[in-house]
């Protein structure tokens, strides 16, 4: 197997995993996906890492993978455990639909990823297409989802997909930027799961459709 | 606290100083640079950050009379607060587009504890709202910044340099033109949204309410002014690349999509703190328009709006949230109307702050917005002027509207038990009529280094240098 095919692979697997999210109703299998789906970003890091010795990727690869793929699922599940909500209720459209959805949301990131210059790699053109692909699906997540746990891993599923552009596209983000977007991601992460707490603690439900007191 | 602000305050000033000296400070490789834009966004910042601490000393203090504060709160508002202004003056100094994004991002961390302050269920929902669009706006905003480093590749150079905004403009002229485009609609609808442009603006009502008045404060004039810098940023790269049309036309679009959208909310506002949100989101949409117009006029003349709303808002913000302490409550039925007679100090600060927010003559805001107009009316956006004319007449008449009825109207029903507290004089109320006077003087008389500061914000808007 060569490099450019390991790479698509990984990459069509994180798109698979995005999917998966969709069709999913059980929170902690969700968590999982993002977790598989952050590790197979760390791969596709450190295979571009080898391929290419740029070395400062290596650091992008191992921040992802201890960070996202270990690190904030960890942090996710024991939100889960400590307030006992395990299921996604039904959400604003049904499976079947959302997938289908997607699917035209894919051909859409497809398209735009054409308008960029072909880079060095010909796989970049498949790992555009697929960021831009997850980050509609994110979107897609973000809005018809209620649970505010699975708000949280469509936001992380966008942030993944920015940083699938970020290795795809460029040489690499210098790295202090690298590393303060890292901290600002865990920071977030934590927050939005203090939030959550509190929500739960008080609406004794995480169902973020209730939060509508505040209109006009 | 305050002294610590009043320092930060005179540190702005002196790098301001510095800068109109002639000297272009700069630090860490050019990271952080100072120039005429960055120099007068910094000194906002202070004023506004000195106001808020200030204020803030008086507003906790009047909530610690009535033992409404406890321990978390206390070391939340006095750690929080100067958090935030710290990485808003680092938002207005950055060169290097990471840096910015960063600091971006750390101001929206420090304002959630900010909005869930109170800890109450409509709290919490806003707190949940601005966290999770804030942080999609910000996934946009690096998106934006990551093709915008693509679209360099190869012209920016290595490290951290590659993504200084000074790099980008002298390179502009090579940056690849698809990957620029998608990466300007990114970070612009990403910044934007940090910014309360429509109609990305939904956070901004449920947070200025549920925030104390001191950190509404700091949202609405600095970080509107923060997010409104990282916009004229993306906006002058792509302008250097793609010509003026391109990002200035969408600013234009969003400018008045805001400035339309607050229309409707204001007549029908049902709260206080709310209604200056709608008010700031209208702010925001003016100055986006004025740059958006395109011409040095119109860059002037947005940038003098943001001088003096700067200025103005506090006056309203700092009014409004004594008179939502004194009763309780920032919603309209709760404060009742006739509130002349119960709190008169605070009553007229306000009703001379709505004066000067809907840009009534004789005070600044209402130069900024004729410049604005003219400039409107002398390029080919003429019918896009009109409405955006219609909308600021409509917007006048329903603000004095609403803070006439709550102001003047019929006085309290006297079987009403939930009595207010009464109007004391305390720093929260020197600091309104400090602000006030400020406001007041700065309409007549805007010192030279200040209007000198401004002039050289427009070069930078204008000429991108």
């Amino acid at each position: 197997m060569t490099t450019s095919d390991l790479l698509i692979l990984c990459a069509a697997g994180m798109l698979v995993s995005a999917y998966l999210m969709v069709g999913q109703k059980a929170l902690f299998t969700t968590i999982r996906l993002y977790a598989l789906q952050s590790l197979l970003l760390g791969i596709v890091a450190a295979t571009i890492a080898v391929s290419e010795s740029r070395h400062e990727l290596f650091v992008t690869a191992a921040i992802t993978v201890v960070l996202k793929a270990m690190l904030i699922p960890w942090f996710l599940m024991r939100i889960i455990d400590k307030i006992g909500i395990h299921r996604e209720i039904e959400p604003f459209l049904s499976v079947p639909a959302s997938l289908l959805v997607c699917l035209g949301l894919t051909v859409v990131g497809y398209r735009v990823s054409t308008g960029f210059p072909e880079g060095a790699r010909g796989v970049s053109h498949h790992l555009i297409g697929v960021a831009l692909s997850m980050l509609l699906v994110g979107l897609f997540l973000m809005v018809t989802r209620k649970k505010a746990i699975t708000q949280i891993l469509a936001l992380l599923t966008v942030e993944n997909a920015v940083f699938l552009v970020a290795i795809g596209v460029t040489p690499g983000m210098p790295l202090v930027v690298e590393l303060g977007i890292a901290f600002d991601v865990i920071v977030a992460v934590l927050l939005l799961g203090i939030l959550v707490q509190r929500i739960v603690d008080r609406f004794e439900s995480m169902d973020v459709s209730r939060l509508s007191k505040l209109k006009g | 606290m305050v002294g610590g602000l009043l320092l930060t305050f005179g540190l702005c000033v002196a790098t301001a100083r510095q800068f109109l000296g002639g000297a272009v400070p700069a630090a860490f490789g050019d990271a952080l640079r100072v120039d005429g834009l960055s120099a007068l966004v910094l000194v906002l910042c202070g004023y506004v950050g000195l106001v808020s601490s200030t204020y803030g000393v008086g507003y906790l203090r009047r909530n610690e009379a009535r033992n409404l504060v406890t321990s978390r709160m206390r070391r939340e508002f006095y750690g929080l607060i100067p958090f935030y202004v710290f990485a808003m003056l680092l938002v207005s100094m950055s060169n290097n587009l990471g840096i910015m994004w960063i600091a971006v991002e750390l101001t929206t961390l420090a304002s959630v504890f900010l909005i869930t302050f109170h800890d109450t269920d409509t709290s919490l929902e806003a707190g949940w709202k601005f966290l999770v669009l804030g942080s999609l706006g910000l996934a946009f905003a690096l998106l934006g910044t990551v093709l915008l480093f693509a679209a360099g590749q190869g012209h920016l150079g290595e490290g951290m340099a590659a993504l200084n905004w000074t790099r980008f403009i002298q390179v502009a002229s090579s940056l690849h033109p698809f990957t620029l485009r998608l990466g300007v609609v990114f970070a612009l609808i990403g910044y934007g949204t940090k910014a309360g442009l429509a109609p990305m603006h939904t956070w901004k009502p449920d947070a200025y309410r549920e925030a104390p008045s001191p950190a509404g404060l700091l949202m609405a004039v600095g970080m509107l002014n923060g997010a409104l810098y990282c916009v004229l940023r993306i906006h002058l790269i792509s302008k250097a690349a793609l010509g003026p049309a391109f990002s200035g036309d969408l600013l234009l679009t969003l400018g008045l999509l805001s400035v339309a959208i607050a229309t409707p909310f204001i007549l029908v506002q049902w709260n206080l703190k709310r209604l200056l949100a709608y008010s700031s989101i209208e702010h925001v949409g003016i100055m986006a328009v004025g740059v958006g117009l395109g011409g040095r006029a119109g860059a002037f003349g947005a940038l003098l709006h943001m001088t003096y709303h700067s200025l103005a808002k506090p006056v309203a913000f700092l009014s409004a949230g004594t008179l939502a302490q004194l009763h309780s409550s920032s919603n309209f039925d709760r404060i009742g109307t006739g509130t002349f007679s119960r709190a008169p100090v605070a009553s007229g600060l306000l009703v001379l702050a709505t004066l000067m927010i809907t840009g009534s003559p004789p005070f600044g805001l209402f130069f900024s917005e004729m410049t604005i107009l003219k400039a409107g009316f002398f390029s080919p956006h003429v019918t896009a002027t009109s409405i955006f004319l219609a909308a600021l007449v409509v917007l006048f008449c329903g603000f004095a509207f609403q803070i006439g009825g709550l102001v003047l109207g019929p006085p309290r029903d006297p079987k009403d038990r939930r009595v207010p507290l009464p109007e004391r004089f305390d720093v929260g109320m020197a600091t309104a009529i400090v602000v006030a006077i400020v406001a007041i003087v700065s309409a007549f008389y805007l010192p030279a280094s200040m209007l000198a500061l401004i002039h050289a914000a427009t070069q930078v808007v204008w000429e991108g240098a």
